[in-house]
């Protein structure tokens, strides 16, 4: 409990110091809560999520770092490895593959990585995973787009 | 009564030390081995059998002599009183031992300064005709000898109070005593110091590091470097010693003080210094000096014992690179930080 919290609190001042270290993610600790965090990240580029900036929502365990944190899409995003509807990821570093030498940050960044590398043999959204592994790719791609457009991109006019 | 007294007598001498830098150290090292020397002839001539006449002469001859002194070095008159009177104290014990051991230093040398280039030639006399006397006492006399001036200053400024001589002398004493059971079973003191806190450890690497002699370069000097730099700030680690101080403190101060200091620059000290995190990546801890000499992994990531033993307690895979800990070796050698990170090193 309180190692936890001293690790949280050791993140929250890595980043509120390297604020413009990272440009796609900006991590945001709960106001009341050290252990509720957010993020916002962009899509990364030429991936049909470029443009977009997906919320993340952390819920960090007492047990943290040697317990992941646990993340799910607040955005929706059409992606084999993250839950349509819930937003959970299927991440291996998020279960088994946990180091607690991560940091949140870190968690963003493999976050990132995911999106612009989807591992449809282990889907959570199936119709993505299907269509990646029938080899529909630009049908993939369109619905991630489209979704991207709907869901993590500010509304014009 | 000798323990006790010894801790009490040196706590004030080892705050002089930190604050007054390495030259001093040494001066008041070799003001140590000085006074050991001296208890130690002291006990020899206690045995002998002729004192009070010997004295008498001594005495004579020195008031003749003050004068001549004076001129010869520009001391204080007060600091060549105080000599004279140490040497009344001391029952003119040094001249006539120095005019029987070592003709080198004839009676017209009696004035201040000499009454230590006696006593140091005569210590260099009696530690070659003696061999009780160590290979501390025949390598202190080069200090002495060439550290005289700052030895006379303080050793007269030590003689103003007459209780602070009556102090040195059971230091001296357990000094002597405590040399002498090292020298019989050097390395008697180095098992039961292997404990798990850190100020124990500090002790153990201090005590140990010693009587490795010239060993001791290269092995993992890491908890020792982390030893020494906070020592002139603060003083904590003199406080461990406190505790071992009939064994440990001896050969710190006096045999080994300038080897130590120049191990400081090795270059295991920097390597440690750059490649050691201030504190545990996992719990963001500060590390302490038993942390710091921790190295559970190959991979070189190190953390707390604390997090170590919890990551242990459950998937027991190194954070760093995620194979898992060859924990039964590493946990058995952990608490000896010195053997530990050694034999790691060795047996991977």
């Amino acid at each position: 409990m309180q190692a936890s919290r001293a690790r949280l609190f050791k993140e929250y001042k890595e980043v509120q110091r390297e604020k413009s270290a990272d440009p796609d993610i900006q991590l945001v600790c709960d106001d009341s809560n050290i252990f509720k965090w957010t993020a916002l990240i962009k899509g990364p580029s030429e991936t049909p999520f470029e443009g977009g900036v997906f919320q993340l929502a952390f819920s960090v365990p007492e047990q943290y770092p040697l317990q992941p944190p646990q993340v799910r899409f607040l955005t929706k995003i059409f992606h084999p490895n993250v839950h349509f509807k819930t937003g959970e990821i299927c991440l291996d570093i998020l279960k088994n593959a946990w180091s607690p030498a991560w940091t949140l940050q870190s968690v963003c960044r493999a976050i990132i990585a995911l999106m612009a590398h989807p591992e449809p043999d282990s889907p959570l959204n199936c119709d993505s995973g299907n269509l990646l592994r029938s080899g529909d790719v630009r049908g993939y791609q369109s619905m991630a787009r489209m979704y991207t457009r709907l869901a993590a991109m500010p509304k014009k006019g | 009564m000798v323990s006790d007294s010894v801790p009490a007598a040196l706590i004030p001498s080892a705050a002089n030390t930190k604050n007054l830098g390495k030259k001093k150290r040494t001066n008041r090292s070799a003001k140590l081995k000085q006074n050991k020397i001296e208890a130690r002839r002291e006990q020899w001539l206690s045995q002998g059998s002729v004192k009070s006449k010997g004295c008498k002469d001594v005495i004579d001859s020195d008031g003749h002599e003050l004068p001549l002194s004076s001129g010869n070095h520009g001391k204080r008159p007060l600091e060549q009183l105080e000599t004279r009177h140490r040497v009344e104290e001391d029952d003119g014990l040094i001249h006539q031992h120095s005019d029987s051991e070592s003709p080198a230093n004839s009676p017209t040398g009696n004035d201040s300064g000499t009454n230590f280039t006696g006593s140091s030639g005569s210590s260099s006399g009696s530690s070659s005709s003696r061999s009780s006397s160590s290979y501390s006492s025949a390598g202190c006399c080069s200090g002495n000898i060439t550290e005289e001036d700052d030895d006379e200053e303080e050793e007269g400024g030590g003689e103003e109070e007459g209780d602070d001589g009556c102090l040195d002398d059971w230091e001296a004493v357990a000094d002597a005593l405590a040399a002498n059971d090292k020298r019989q079973n050097p390395c008697s003191d180095s098992p039961p110091s292997h404990g798990d806190e850190s100020v124990v450890q500090m002790a153990s690497s201090n005590c140990e590091d010693p009587n490795r002699g010239p060993n001791s370069g290269s092995r993992n000097l890491k908890p020792e470097s982390a030893n020494l730099v906070p020592w002139t700030g603060n003083c904590r680690a003199w406080r461990a010693d406190d505790a071992f101080r009939p064994q440990s403190l001896p050969n710190l101060s006096k045999q080994h003080s300038l080897p130590i200091s120049d191990r400081r620059c090795g270059g295991g000290v920097l390597w440690s210094r750059s490649a050691m995190p201030s504190s545990c990546p996992i719990c963001c801890e500060d590390l302490d000096l038993t942390d710091t000499s921790f190295l559970p992994c190959l991979c070189g990531f190190r953390l707390c014992l604390f997090c170590h033993k919890r990551i242990l307690e459950e998937d027991a895979r190194c954070p760093g690179c995620r194979k898992p800990y060859e924990c039964e070796a590493v946990v058995e050698t952990e608490p000896s930080v010195l053997g530990g990170s050694l034999t790691l090193r060795l047996a991977r």
